[in-house]
């Protein structure tokens, strides 16, 4: 029987449940024998936003945009490394613009098949403009989409699948 | 993460007690630190001001956005103000401000905040929506128009 996901894609917005996601895609891709890809995309959309409505001054927004750049290298490479340590190649794009527009082109260009995300937000307003990142990713996604409560259950199922040998394929 | 996953009834005081831009910084920190006692006051406080001495965060439409990113708060943080007396805050626009909108976090936290400031950004766009805003008399009615 074919497998029903063979291309998964986590997203990584910085926050802890992000990272809980990418566990649980790690676990998903190794189970699956899928291809895994981890992104985050720097919100530089944002970022304009605030500096044309002038809420962030020139230096902040250099400021920022250097945080955001660590980030996505700092996270990034955390996953690339639960991935090693899990035998689980973790292939890493990193982009730069509108974060939901983004991600639904690279699902649709690479035809991912299943998009993981971290927690959606506790309270949803009906007002489109307070809605997150991650609730727009949701909804636009051209593939099914698994969203992943940060909960200890994903940490204890990471440590115990088997690691990697060092030199060998478990 | 937007304004939804930290609004916090406890911190939105309507109306505001005081009328100048420095009072009303204190009075929203001071709110934030009423509900979580262990904040260093001291050091919130500075980080705004010093955040406000590299330009207003007056911006227009009576809006204001005083904020800061400080090792003093744990967490990405709002406390909301509204004013029924109009208040100068030296806007972009020259005109005085009412609707305060005090937004901290943590050093680390880059993507939220942005994320935060931007989805408040947004929203006090709509004419109406600060129409309502300025007619609230409640935190709680204040609650509701961002969920509505």
């Amino acid at each position: 029987m074919t497998e029903p996901f063979r291309s998964i894609l986590v997203y990584l917005d910085g926050s802890e449940s992000s990272v809980t996601a990418a566990m649980a895609a790690i676990a998903l891709a190794k189970r699956l024998s899928a291809t895994l890809t981890a992104m985050y995309v720097i919100n530089t959309q944002a970022l304009n936003d605030l500096v044309k409505a002038r809420i962030f001054v020139d230096v902040e927004e250099i400021e920022f945009r250097q945080d955001l750049e660590g980030d996505a290298e700092r996270y990034l490479r955390h996953v690339r490394k639960l991935g090693q340590q899990k035998n689980i190649e973790v292939q890493t794009v990193k982009l730069e613009g509108s974060v939901h527009t983004l991600v639904r082109n690279y699902l649709r260009d690479n035809n991912i098949d299943l998009l993981v995300l971290g927690g959606i937000s506790q309270i949803h307003s009906r007002r489109d403009e307070l809605m997150s990142e991650t609730d727009r990713m949701m909804r636009t996604a051209p593939c099914p989409v698994l969203i992943v409560r940060d909960d200890e259950k994903i940490w204890d199922m990471f440590e115990e699948m088997p690691d990697a040998v060092v030199g060998g394929i478990v | 993460m937007t304004l939804m996953d930290v609004l916090d009834k406890n911190l939105i005081q309507v109306p505001l007690k005081h009328s100048t831009k420095d009072e009303i910084i204190a009075e929203l920190v001071d709110l934030l630190v009423a509900h979580r006692p262990a904040l260093d006051r001291d050091g919130i406080l500075k980080a705004v001001i010093d955040r406000e001495r590299m330009g207003s965060t007056g911006l227009a439409d009576g809006i204001a956005i005083p904020h800061a990113k400080t090792a003093a708060i744990d967490r990405v943080s709002v406390a909301i103000g509204i004013s029924k007396v109009p208040v100068d805050f030296r806007a972009q626009d020259g005109k005085p401000s009412q609707f305060f909108f005090l937004v901290l976090a943590p050093e680390k936290e880059s993507a939220a905040y942005i994320e935060i400031l931007a989805s408040i950004a947004r929203a006090t766009a709509s004419p109406v929506f600060r129409r309502l805003l300025s007619s609230a008399r409640s935190a709680d009615e204040v609650v509701r128009l961002f969920l509505d």
